[in-house]
């Protein structure tokens, strides 16, 4: 998030919430906006094709079809352009390359985008009023932009507009995706990427590689092979690596060996199971560390157990970059470990089989930690967006959100005041593209993914919680009254959704929240898991599947 | 979201309907919820489908559902509803129809002679001069005692009374056209001057009229006393618009009715009162809340809106003045605490009728927030009499230092009970011997209930106080002006138990202090009534009092006070031998519940 | 600014403030229990009653603004007296079960009754009106005789979760706090967040996944960050022989206040479910020093019913060991595999359930001690 979660509820005027069903994934976050639009009387425009619980507190509520989400902001842009409401002196002042994007987004008249989209011109209009003449006004979106093949065109576009409208950089605007999982910010600021180090320092710099090269004891330049023994590695690697949708496939062509998963659920969470399944049938050597046995674990070789977020002290960043302690308050179960220290036994002991890899003299070569505390320390000096954020600042009761670069800095709550990290924000022309797999006669419906309020992802964890399943025991799959009645449905059957992949068979939750010819299934149980129906094919930059548009064909069982 | 929701149900289209009947916003609940329970289908169901409808959360249908005493959950049949008044207690219990003897009880002789219907107990239905008074479904009914039932099913509904002759020493304003004219002729009405003072008042700036009306010293109706003209300054001053005017006619105090004859004899003064203040106050729209027991004046209040806005007096550009002005009426569905402003002004905007902080005053924030002035049915009536006459005349009706006349109402054992309009400044022994024609044969004055339910109940010390709105400083009190007299035969000890037993039914349980402090005084004077008086009631009781007094949230429990101090001022023996268990206090009128 | 006199301290308070707020901004306590400084006041329960020079009756300190030249009383002996009186009001009808009532020691009505040595009066019901644990709601136990009708409840969920369940029903001494249309919590459309227990001032509302776990000293405090979303809220969870027997709002939290949704404040059992892993496990074939590819056709036949440990003796089975022995298997074959096939042959997948210095190790582990960028986690799924 370009701001903070208070920040937008307590400042936006209005807000624009796409692809993000913010009352049941955030579900505080959510209450946040729900009273801002209440008590505070901020406007609020929902476009989303399902009839979300925040859509009972919006203004207005755009149910566009699925995958057209660009023809929707070229749409309410083009309008914009139409009334004379960008704010002229932002795009000035801030911004490069407005004409190319102007010219294509001169292409999406209403008209046009009213066709594709399925939303009355005359809302488009009304919606593009709200947003445009309420400012501050903040974007909000989540996985519904983001999990398409156009992805991160939609990101793009979203930021066009924000831009547009001058909404950057501002109290109560900006750009604000919502994280999904507690720590997803972290993973990523981490390092937990292919292509970046720790505060996203590209792995293809030299300068980068260098850096970290001399502070982990490893040859600067670019990775060699040791001529002698060829199982010596020496330095760092500078080509981009896989993401886990390639590491996946890569198994099945021999590019992936061994995988090394640590409190993840790919089975559950990654798109195709089945393919998945295959994949991992085949791999040489699988580690997992997890704290149960998963969907995923039928397939590890060695299973270790690590431990829980009560059992661990550590910090987590959320969504809007604030980092936060996590203070272990129960002692680890049973013979379970501190994820840190298995991750610090796995290296030291690949470090004991490979001796002259590592220089011991360098600054942060060794993994004798002693607490998660130490580990920070080491962060702060290589990560220079967490320089300033120690444990300590953070149990004295700081506040802070990265950038927060050193000791005596108090964090950075809004991003993008002054200039863009690259200096001008870049408009980017952006077409629509049509999402890739359509319905025919053999799978003429629509299948949408995502999560419920009483579970979790692949719910290893909320399957475990009595009360949760007492609430929610079973996957439901949303239904159209329409399509029931046709389907003949009644509330009380099961149905069976089949898609080009997979077929799941789950109890059908008759309901006006998704629009005819739309269904909605969550990945939570293993039986009736929607990734059995899901494909994988990626958005050509991001690498994310396309879990929001499959196309299905629904049966009475 | 959960496993037992999965069953897809579309909105019922007849609450759909209902709900568009009555503007389809939040503010039509309790006319939905009315109009269901008249045709005997609400039910959790229909309570959760209009909320649905109206886009409210299912509890605040439901928290209205459960509020008024109109609307009920249970199956019943036609409505027949026995009023629990302390006069119509007063006739039964006194005069010992032969009929009610022993345990049975009122509802349950009812019930026996009219199986047709659901037979419950009301508060008072404001039917005092026709007691003991009944309601059969809308229908006002009384005098009716049970051996009437074959009557009243033939639809039979008793007798109304008759004031077209004034008394003796009366002095006619408001109730000047009793009988005089047909209330549903707006012709005879004009006849009469009505809607003079209008005319009058159109033809002057409103600050004009404003000036009119300060200077008159009009001191409002309902019984709080507040000049008029002052609250009308603070809604005119506003810069906020629109401005609204409600008049409040949710007459529901115990001994008081007066505004129900004023509406029944003549609609048009009160429109034309209500006119007037939104000319002055500069609103555009205007509410009658009336009480929900009160169908037929409703309905003639509607017949007489539609009339005046075919002669233009209200809609669009009245008189050619471009002043325009709509009135609605707006039944309420049985709660007296929708006679305090605030709570009346939640109740109109379709919630429970529970009082506001205050501040804000209405004036600034009333109805759907907006300036708004809430004035009383009779302070509505002298208005156009003091535009059309001047104020200098209404102050020449009395030297009393309150200006101008009151209706009054005298009640209980006196030979001639009923209604009269006198100046201010009355004594109560004026009140039974010149306007009641003094006590009936075989009473001799006991103590009087003075000002309404909430007034001061006085022994024979103050019978020589002239009362005023400031006389409750002297320990007698006018309220909205009634008076009921009691003789030898009352216990007060008996009387304020039938106080308490209104307050109790009526609190609206918002406060502590109100909703258990009622509720316990009842207890204790239900034993001491019975005979069961323990040592310690008595201060109880006073410690009670001065709780409800001191903390209570709005004037419903401050005011409850007012009779139980009063009475344990003047009847502090009475008290004390009930706690010896000396007496049982009679009559033993028992609650008919 | 204006000039008021509290207990005839003299101090300046911005004009618009309560007297409650100008008491409190110079730490002049007043009781209150309708009262939560998150939540509009209503004035409802009448403890905050002050006396004010002049005034006729008292006045409710949580909404009475201030005016120039106030002179308050918070504790004189009228004051006190009808605070103790509306304490025993509330007590007549209330059960005497603080002995065995799960809030005991953290509830509001208790501390104040004891403050004021108000003691249920002989009359009342005692709290015999309602069904106990009325509710069948999974996590939140309903007991309306501990009810004060304060309405916490009923703003706690209006303004902070923004969903409306709990009203009022009926009136005067029958009042009663109910759900919807006088339905179960979930037909209201609850959704379970918890956040009128939180703020409930009594035991009528509690939590029923820890009803008679513990008493308020007995637990042990713990704020940590939730482990579900990324709007990263805090809580304390509450500790108790080493074991996580619930979660409890922290008024402090900077990203939620006292703000949880269900999973945050009541999917926390599975810390303690029984499938928790607590060995560590190898297959089999790895312990007895075999090769993968030699065992593939057992795999498939054993793999659907591996889940849990097994003892039909296929080298698929897991088999439980010591930590030594499963670390040092895992770093021989990361070894022999980046060996055999290069360091991009292996992959590493964290976490972000993880904290920022695991995952950071991890990108270490792929980085400094493999030599692969092939680290990814789940931020796309």
């Amino acid at each position: 998030m370009s701001n903070s979660m208070d920040d937008v509820a307590q400042q936006a005027k209005a807000f624009f919430i796409i692809g993000s069903n913010t009352t049941e994934q955030h579900p505080v976050f959510g209450t946040l906006l729900r009273r801002a639009v209440i008590f505070r009387g901020a406007k609020l425009v929902v476009a989303d094709p399902r009839k979300i619980d925040i859509t009972d507190f919006a203004t207005l509520h755009l149910r566009q079809r699925p995958g057209t989400d660009i023809p929707l902001i070229n749409g309410l842009m083009h309008i914009i352009f139409e009334k004379g409401w960008e704010d002229k002196t932002f795009i000035e002042e801030r911004t490069e390359n407005f004409a190319e994007f102007k010219t294509t987004v001169m292409n999406y008249p209403p008209e046009k985008a009213s066709e594709i989209t399925g939303i009355p011109v005359e809302k488009l209009y009304e919606a593009a009023e709200i947003l445009a003449t309420n400012s501050p006004m903040a974007v909000i979106w989540a996985m519904g932009i983001t999990q398409h093949i156009v992805g991160v065109r939609n990101v793009i576009d979203l930021a066009n507009l924000q831009m547009l409208l001058g909404n950057m950089g501002k109290p109560g605007g900006g750009v604000n995706p919502l994280r999904g999982q507690n720590n997803v910010q972290g993973a990523c600021d981490m390092g937990g990427l292919p292509n970046v180090f720790p505060a996203y320092q590209p792995v293809t710099s030299p300068d980068v590689i260098e850096k970290f090269a001399k502070a982990w004891g490893l040859d600067p330049g670019p990775q060699t092979v040791d001529d002698k023994t060829s199982s010596i590695v020496h330095g760092l690697s500078s080509k981009v690596g896989m993401t886990v949708t390639e590491m996946m496939p890569g198994i099945l062509e021999g590019k992936t060996r061994a995988l090394y998963i640590l409190g993840e659920d790919p089975v559950m969470s990654d798109p195709d199971t089945k393919h998945i399944r295959k994949c991992l049938e085949v791999i040489d050597f699988l580690l997992l560390q997890e704290i149960f046995p998963s969907e995923t674990s039928v397939y590890a070789d060695v299973l270790l157990p690590g431990v829980s977020f009560a059992e661990k002290t550590g910090t987590f960043t959320n969504t809007e970059r604030r980092v936060q302690m996590v203070r272990q308050a129960i002692p680890t179960q049973g013979d379970a470990r501190n994820d840190w220290w298995i991750t610090s036994q796995i290296a030291k002991r690949i470090l004991a089989g490979t001796p002259n890899r590592v220089q011991n003299e360098a600054p942060y070569s060794g993994w004798e930690y002693r607490n998660a505390s130490e580990v920070m320390s080491e962060i702060n000096a290589l990560t220079p967006s967490y320089g300033g954020i120690t444990h300590a600042r953070l149990e004295a009761g700081e506040r802070l959100h990265w950038p927060c670069p050193t000791l005596d800095h108090p964090g950075t709550p809004i991003l993008h005041t002054k200039q863009f990290t690259r200096g001008k924000g870049k408009f980017m022309p952006i077409d629509h593209a049509p999402p890739a797999e359509k319905p025919d006669d053999d799978y003429p419906m629509l299948l949408s993914t995502g999560r419920v309020l009483y579970h979790w992802h692949g719910g290893q964890m909320t399957r475990r919680a009595k009360g949760l399943m007492q609430v929610y025991g079973e996957a439901l799959v949303e239904v159209n009254p329409d399509d029931a009645v046709k389907l003949g449905v009644n509330g009380k059957t099961h149905v069976r959704i089949t898609s080009r992949r997979g077929s799941i068979k789950a109890q059908a939750w008759v309901t006006d929240r998704v629009p005819p010819g739309m269904v909605y299934a969550n990945f939570h149980f293993p039986d009736a898991s929607a990734n059995e129906l899901t494909h994988a094919t990626l958005d050509p930059v991001a690498k994310i599947p396309e879990y929001k548009i499959t196309a299905v064909k629904v049966e009475l069982v | 979201m959960t496993n037992k929701k999965i069953l897809y149900k579309p909105v019922d289209p007849e609450i759909e309907k209902l709900a568009q009947l009555h503007g389809g916003t939040h503010e039509a609940a309790l006319e939905v919820l009315k109009d269901l329970s008249a045709d005997h289908k609400l039910n959790q169901t229909t309570i959760t489908e209009t909320a649905r409808v109206l886009h409210l959360p299912a509890h605040a249908v439901h928290g209205l559902a459960t509020f008024y005493s109109m609307l009920s959950l249970e199956e019943r049949k036609k409505v027949l509803r026995v009023c629990d008044g302390p006069v119509c207690w007063l006739k039964r219990a006194s005069f010992q129809s032969s009929v009610i003897s022993g345990q049975s009880s009122v509802i349950g002789e009812w019930e026996k002679q009219m199986p047709d219907y659901t037979v419950e107990r009301t508060s008072c239905l404001g039917l005092c001069d026709r007691v003991p008074a009944i309601l059969v479904e809308d229908e006002q009914a009384g005098p009716v005692e049970i051996q009437d039932a074959n009557k009243v099913c033939e639809g039979w509904r008793g007798v109304t009374t008759d004031y077209s002759k004034p008394r003796k020493g009366e002095v006619r304003v408001m109730i000047a056209l009793i009988g005089k004219i047909d209330p549903d002729s707006i012709d005879d009405a004009l006849s009469h001057g009505i809607y003079d003072g209008l005319k009058k008042a159109l033809q002057s700036e409103p600050t004009v009229v404003l000036a009119e009306v300060e200077s008159s010293g009009l001191q409002g109706r309902g019984g709080a006393g507040f000049p008029v003209g002052r609250k009308w300054r603070f809604v005119a001053s506003e810069m906020k618009t629109p401005r609204y005017i409600i008049c409040n006619a949710d007459e529901s105090e115990p001994l008081i009715f007066k505004d129900r004859v004023l509406m029944d004899t003549n609609p048009h003064q009160l429109l034309e009162g209500m006119i007037v203040a939104g000319y002055i106050c500069g609103a555009s729209e205007a509410w009658i809340y009336i009480r929900g027991e009160y169908e037929g004046q409703a309905r003639r209040l509607e017949r007489a809106i539609e009339l005046a806005e075919a002669k233009n007096f209200l809609g669009e550009n009245i008189l050619e003045s471009g002043f325009s002005f709509k009135i609605h009426v707006h039944r309420g569905a049985g709660a007296y605490i929708c006679g305090e402003e605030t709570a009346l002004i939640e109740s109109l905007e379709g919630k429970r009728g529970e009082p506001r902080l205050r501040p804000p005053y209405p004036p600034t924030y009333g109805f759907r927030g907006q300036p708004t002035a809430v004035n009383n049915v009779e302070s509505f009536c002298a208005v156009p009499h003091i535009v059309k006459n001047g104020a200098e005349w209404w102050r020449s009706l009395t030297d009393d230092p309150t200006p101008g006349t009151k209706v009054y109402m005298v009640l209980g054992h006196v030979k001639n009970p009923g209604l009269f309009e006198a100046p201010f400044g009355l004594t109560l022994r004026q009140i039974i011997n010149d306007f009641g024609s003094g006590m009936m044969k075989g009473s001799t004055f006991n103590f009087a209930l003075c000002g309404g339910a909430a007034g001061t109940i006085v022994d024979d010390s103050l019978l020589d106080i002239p009362i005023d709105f400031a006389s409750s400083q002297k320990g007698i009190s006018l309220g909205a002006g009634a008076f009921l007299i009691c003789d030898q035969t009352v216990s007060p000890i008996a009387v304020l138990r039938e106080l308490l037993h209104f307050f109790t039914v009526e609190s609206c349980g918002k406060c502590t202090p109100c909703r258990v402090g009622t509720w316990r005084s009842l207890e204790i004077l239900n034993r001491m009534v019975s005979g069961q008086g323990r040592q310690g009631d008595t201060d109880e009781l006073k410690t009670l009092a001065a709780l409800m007094q001191d903390t209570s949230f709005c004037g419903l429990g401050q005011s409850v006070a007012i009779p139980m101090k009063s009475v344990l001022t003047h009847f502090g023996t009475e008290f004390a031998k009930a706690e010896k268990q000396l007496v049982i206090a009679s009559p033993k009128g028992e609650a008919i519940s | 600014m204006v000039n008021i006199k509290i207990n005839g301290q003299s101090i300046q308070v911005v004009s618009g403030k309560t007297i409650l707020q100008a008491a409190h901004a110079h730490d002049i306590e007043i009781p209150t229990l309708c009262y939560h400084k998150d939540l509009n006041p209503t004035g409802n329960c009448r403890m905050c009653m002050v006396e004010v020079e002049g005034g006729k009756f008292l006045q409710a300190a949580c909404v009475t603004p201030v005016w120039e030249g106030m002179d308050i009383r918070t504790h004189s002996e009228k004051v006190a007296k009808d605070r103790k009186m509306t304490l025993e009001l509330m007590l007549a009808n209330h059960p005497q079960d603080c002995i065995t009532c799960d809030v005991s020691g953290e509830c509001e009505l208790q501390d104040l009754a004891y403050e004021y040595k108000a003691s249920a009066p002989e009359w009342g019901s005692k709290g015999t009106r309602y069904p106990v644990d009325s509710d069948p709601n999974p996590f939140i136990r309903v007991d309306m005789n501990r009810c004060i009708l304060c309405r916490r409840c009923i703003s706690a969920c209006a303004e902070i979760q923004v969903r409306d369940v709990w009203g009022v029903a009926k009136r005067g001494f029958d009042e009663v706090i109910v759900a919807g249309a006088g339905t179960t919590l979930l037909e209201a459309r609850c959704e379970s967040c918890g956040q009128c227990v939180a703020y409930c001032p009594t035991g009528a509302l509690s939590n029923k996944m820890n009803y008679g776990m513990a008493r308020a000293h007995q637990v042990k405090k713990v704020t940590t960050t939730c482990s579900y979303c990324g709007v990263g809220c805090q809580f304390d969870l509450l500790v108790k022989n080493d074991k996580i027997i619930g979660v409890q709002s922290n008024p402090n939290a900077p990203a939620n206040g006292m703000a949880l949704c269900v999973k945050g404040r009541y999917g926390y059992d599975y810390v303690h479910h029984p499938e928790r892993l607590t060995k560590p496990r190898a297959r089999r074939y790895l312990l007895e020093g075999k090769d993968k590819n030699d065992i593939r056709d057992s795999i498939r036949d054993t793999r659907k019913s591996n889940t849990e440990l097994s003892n039909i003796e296929s080298p698929w089975d897991w088999v439980e060991t010591e930590w030594d022995i499963a670390l040092d298997i895992v770093a021989k074959k990361f070894i022999e595999i980046r060996n055999n096939f290069g360091a991009d042959s292996l992959g590493f997948l964290t976490s972000a359930k993880c904290t920022n210095e695991e995952n950071y190790l991890m990108n270490k582990l792929a980085r400094q001690v493999v030599g692969t960028n092939n680290i990814d986690h789940c931020a796309r799924l």
